[in-house]
């Protein structure tokens, strides 16, 4: 998950242009890897902070762009169960499917729905996705606390216009994401808690702010693992439905 | 205005009953007709206002029917760029404890860019989204819903579902407003995927709402859906759904209007009734106002004025009473409509359309006026030496009575040309018109000359008493005929709807012992019409399975349109109704018409399909199905009464074709010879009943329900019977008092000279009895023509079914001890007030 929240950071041009996509480049070089395994923790906190907590597993195959994930709810036990698989496309918006064990049937996530929160989360649906460098143009906009800012600006169809993103100077790190649409700043993501996992710089939290709705979403990472062994038939339709 | 000052008001204030009657008259006239056409007004606004609100911001639906349209034809749609936003729609409305729920099948992810969910104690649509999404039973409901029943958040409520008897948890609470309000707040919300699987609709959907991209004009956005999707969808504004509503249940405002404006006609006559009495009574008035120079406009203006204002008041009080009717029928007509048409409706207020009011107001004081128009006239040419000449002033002149025979019998021939001709609509309605006008204008002869046939026979009864009452009405037939006049017409109106509805009813029962001949069926409802619920295919293999069990078919009806409005469709195993319930054709072979009909070469139209939708046997119907357009030629037409607008029969295996739909509203189940009924019937519900949401109901179940749609169907008519019957009656009220007025010195001389109280009384009631006889024969008979009338009228506009020409003569015979106990009630007052009188008073009156 704290791969795919990286992909809206992929973004920016101009006199910087360069300079900019080669920072994203080096990002996503160093986040390279064949697979993921983690399970997270989210916590939701809403209006009178009210705090809705819920548990998942997440695996992927492959990398940026052409990569596909897995995630599965385990607790509380009224949405245990309940899956999302996700296919990226280098070339056009990833396909999602939701498996609801309930009614036994999946369900397509349509396009135009990509930008509806995700089951009441502070993220979308096309948060989910993970896009690789070259779907976004990249603008350098100079350094703020040890951070390079730059701007992003998709290629492809998105809810968002543009956003910036903080790329701490020392490891490559994504640390801080502004999304903005039409009517101004949308979401605010936050990167804490950076580890090595197999040589890999990873969050081990990710705070989402929802600005419209003043709500957040507090994701934490355990278990986390790069390049285990992951097979292509664990990521399709039957094997969602199978729940493999 | 002096002269309303100086005559009128005196004269309304002395005759104060008198008015009141006639003033009822208009009321219960204007109150039929507003409260009949406000209560469905209301119930179609109702409708419309809950399409709307379900809407949201849909700009367009997309639809194939009823049968809906598989999943795929979303994809398709939200795959065209210029659609901003479309969502998926199951609707179905399930019975609770507390009446029918609205419920709405959405896809929360991608709906909410179209509605707008507005939830009790949070800001987030839904509670936990996810839970919602996760668990089935997720429900939210309107506050409105839960506040009836007592619901919270995580409140349980019971459903019997496709999946056997379960329990919802409320998840979420809508705040009143907007789409919590539509159906009267009876709505639930239920994820469409669940709803699916619930309601047994498979992988299809009921309809797509969309919206358009900025910039699409709803014409273009339309255009290019319809060449994506092909003619087997429509794609149509929102409002469009009301519209086939109006459509469908045109037949039942039809009936309603025809039947309202007849209560409105009779009203006419009792306001003519008063007038021509006033007329009469105030002849000496009126002399001696034309002697003082009044001229003849000035005296007919003092008439109609006093009729404007008269039906100005009559008709406001009867706008009043008709929005109180309206009130308490407009939930009772939407229930008529759910259970006839199997399209929810949901009134608990009323709509009242300005316009309606107004119109009602003007028309009731235009019928006033109308109504006016003769007496005034009369009244304007009173000769002032004549006027002064007593006792001769109610009879009709040899001249006036000559002249209206001759009309009556003028409009009776035009009458009977327009039958020869009724092929025209214009001159079959002219005929029907001028058949009631000859009757009208014949009623003041009939009546003079039933009353000299009545004295012998009442002089019989009582030698004084009788021939006293028939006296007065053969002394005064201008008195008496516009009371008759009255009593005919309603009489006739309840002739002719009775017989219509026994023949109608006699023709059901005979469809019905021949189409409806299956000795179980097994239902998803207690209604046979609902069609919310649908039944998997499989299940038939079940039916099969069962012990005791001969054969089942397999039927699913479906509303789909043709030639422009929606016609039931009803697919069945063809060649198995033919061997089992064969419905006898009114026109094509027999033999080959089922055959063709079972290969999916051809469809058999209903005999009222055929007239109201204007189709002929080997006419080559087009049916648009979401598989292509249908080209079926009408093989044989038969007499169905599977749905008023018309049914056609299909193959069911063409219709699983066409509409990728195997689903079954219902199996109809032949039990094997020897064993019961009941026995196969308990098998069943053990078998399946706990599985599912399944209703087994025997052959007289089905029969029953049948009869008691259409009692309610017939039953707002015999409301508006009693009070066509009860409008006559106070015209007798009101004759009988003026009769009583203008004979108080006769009566008065009589008690002088030594007759009884008791003689007196048995005078009055005579009159009123013999009112009443005269106005039932002559209604039986007009009630024989215009029966005539109901069917033909019924057989082309209505129903388009040729029920046949039966007189119910138990009808004829059940009315002549009402209308006689109405008609010595309606006396009572009059001879109470008539024995009671001041003598003294009585001998100076006049």
């Amino acid at each position: 998950m704290n791969r795919m929240l990286f992909a809206l950071a992929l973004v920016a041009s101009c006199v910087h242009a360069q300079d900019a996509r080669q920072i994203m480049q080096e990002v996503q070089k160093r986040q390279h890897s064949t697979s993921q395994h983690y399970e997270g923790t989210l916590e939701v906190i809403g209006g009178g902070n009210r705090i809705a907590t819920k548990r998942w597993t997440f695996d992927r195959l492959g990398d940026f762009g052409a990569s596909k994930g897995v995630l599965r709810f385990t607790v509380p036990a009224e949405v245990k169960g309940v899956g999302l698989l996700i296919v990226n496309h280098p070339d056009r918006a990833s396909d999602q499917w939701i498996w609801r064990p309930a009614i036994g049937r999946e369900q397509r996530i349509a396009l135009q729905d990509r930008s509806t929160r995700f089951f009441g989360t502070d993220f979308s649906f096309e948060d989910l996705e993970e896009r690789d460098v070259e779907q976004y143009d990249y603008k350098f906009l100079g350094e703020e606390a040890g951070a390079w800012k730059l701007q992003s600006t998709p290629r492809k169809s998105s809810q968002y216009t543009y956003g910036y993103l903080w790329v701490k100077k020392d490891n490559y790190t994504i640390v801080k994401i502004e999304s903005y649409n039409k009517k101004g700043l949308v979401r605010v993501i936050d990167y804490r808690d950076f580890e090595q996992v197999k040589g890999i710089w990873t969050a081990r939290t990710t705070e989402v702010h929802d600005v419209t709705r003043n709500s957040r979403t507090i994701l934490k990472y355990d278990k986390l693992e790069y390049n285990i062994p992951r097979k292509d038939p664990d990521f399709t339709l039957d094997a969602l439905r199978r729940g493999a | 205005m002096m002269l309303l000052r100086l005559i009128s008001w005196p004269y309304a204030r002395k005759h104060r009953l008198r008015w009141m009657l006639t003033m009822a008259g208009i009321v219960l006239g204007v109150g039929v007709f507003v409260g009949m056409h406000t209560a469905n007004q209301s119930v179609l606004a109702a409708f419309r206002e809950t399409i709307d609100k379900v809407a949201g911001t849909t700009q367009l639906q997309i639809t194939a029917g009823e049968p809906g349209f598989g999943e795929e034809v979303l994809e398709k749609v939200q795959s065209v760029p210029e659609v901003r936003a479309a969502a998926p729609v199951i609707e179905a409305t399930v019975s609770t404890g507390q009446g029918n729920l609205l419920i709405l099948g959405v896809d929360m992810l991608g709906d909410r860019s179209l509605r707008t969910y507005d939830l009790e104690g949070t800001d987030e649509a839904i509670d936990d989204p996810l839970v919602f999404l996760a668990q089935a039973d997720s429900l939210i409901v309107t506050k409105t819903f839960a506040g009836r029943n007592g619901l919270q958040v995580n409140s349980r409520v019971p459903m019997r579902t496709m999946q056997g008897d379960l329990i919802f948890t409320v998840r979420g609470i809508m705040k009143p407003g907007g789409l919590a309000s539509a159906f009267g707040g009876d709505l639930a919300i239920m994820d469409i995927y669940a709803a699916q699987k619930f309601f047994g609709r498979g992988r299809r959907f009921d309809r797509v709402d969309l919206a358009l991209r900025d910039g699409v004009t709803l014409v273009a956005g339309a255009a290019k859906l319809r060449n994506l999707l092909g003619p087997g969808y429509e794609v149509s504004p929102p409002s469009s759904r009301g519209e086939q509503f109006e459509q469908t249940s045109r037949i039942y405002s039809l009936a309603s209007n025809i039947t309202s404006i007849f209560a409105l006609f009779i009203g006419m006559f009792i306001i003519y009734n008063t007038f021509a009495i006033a007329v009469t009574q105030r002849r000496s008035e009126i002399g001696i106002l034309r002697a003082l120079g009044a001229t003849r406009s000035q005296i007919r203006a003092l008439f109609l004025t006093e009729s404007a204002i008269a039906g100005s008041i009559g008709s406001g009080l009867g706008v009043l009473f008709g929005i109180l009717m309206a009130r308490a029928m407009a939930s009772y007509i939407g229930n008529i409509l759910t259970d006839v048409y199997g399209v929810a409706q949901r009134a608990d207020g009323i709509q009242v359309d300005p316009v309606l009011i107004a119109g009602a107001w003007a028309m009731g004081i235009v019928t006033s006026l109308f109504a006016a128009v003769i007496p005034a006239r009369a009244a304007a040419y009173v000769d002032p030496v004549k006027a002064l000449q007593k006792g001769r002033n109610q009879a009709l002149s040899e001249g006036e009575s000559l002249l209206r025979r001759w009309a009556a019998l003028d409009c009776a021939g035009m009458a009977v040309v327009a039958v020869v001709f009724s092929r025209s609509t214009v001159i079959f309605y002219a005929g029907f018109v001028l058949s009631g006008v000859a009757a009208v204008l014949l009623a003041p002869s009939l009546t003079l000359w039933l009353s000299r046939v009545l004295r012998p026979l009442l002089a019989v009864a009582r030698p004084v008493e009788g021939t006293l009452a028939a006296d007065s009405l053969i002394q005064s037939p201008r008195r008496t005929s516009g009371t008759v006049a009255a009593l005919m017409l309603s009489l006739a109106l309840v002739i002719s709807l009775g017989g219509l509805a026994r023949a109608s009813y006699d023709s059901l029962a005979d469809w019905m012992r021949i189409a409806l001949n299956p000795d179980l069926f097994v239902t998803t409802a207690q209604s046979v019409t609902s069609r919310t619920f649908v039944f998997p295919a499989s299940l038939g293999d079940g039916l099969r399975a069962i012990p005791g069990v001969d054969e089942v078919q397999l039927v699913r009806s479906v509303r789909v349109p043709v030639k422009g409005g929606p016609v039931m469709l009803v697919a069945l195993d063809v060649g198995s109704v033919e061997r089992r319930a064969k419905l006898p054709p009114v026109e094509g072979d027999a033999a080959s018409m089922y055959r063709r009909t079972e290969r999916g070469e051809a469809v058999l139209a209903s005999e009222n399909f055929v007239r109201l939708h204007g189709g002929k046997l080997g006419e080559v119907l087009e049916i648009a199905a979401p598989n292509g357009m249908l080209k079926l030629p009408i093989a044989g037409i038969v007499r169905d009464f599977s749905d008023q607008q018309g049914s056609l029969l299909i193959s069911r295996e063409a219709y699983i074709r066409a509409w990728n739909d195997d689903s079954v509203n219902v199996f109809r189940v032949y039990v094997k010879q020897g064993a019961r009924d009941s026995d196969v019937r308990q098998r069943i519900l053990d078998t399946f009943g706990k599985q599912q949401r399944l209703f087994v109901l025997t052959n007289k179940d089905v029969r029953d329900y049948v009869t008691r749609l259409t009692d309610q169907w017939f039953g707002l008519t015999y409301v508006q019977i009693a009070v066509a019957v009860l409008v006559a009656i106070l015209g007798i009220v009101n004759a009988l008092t003026v009769s009583i007025t203008d004979r108080r010195r006769e009566l008065g001389v009589l008690q002088a000279v030594g007759g009884l109280r008791r003689q007196i009384r048995h005078t009055v009631w005579m009159e009123a009895a013999a009112i009443g006889f005269i106005g039932l024969v002559l209604g039986l008979l007009l009630g024989a023509v215009e029966l005539y009338y109901a069917i033909e009228i019924s057989r082309r506009d209505l129903v388009g079914i040729d029920i046949g020409y039966a007189y119910p003569f138990r009808t004829a015979l059940a009315l002549a001890p009402v209308i006689l106990i109405a008609a010595f009630l309606a006396a009572v007052g009059p001879s109470e007030s008539a024995v009671r009188g001041s003598l003294v008073e009585a001998l100076e009156y006049e």
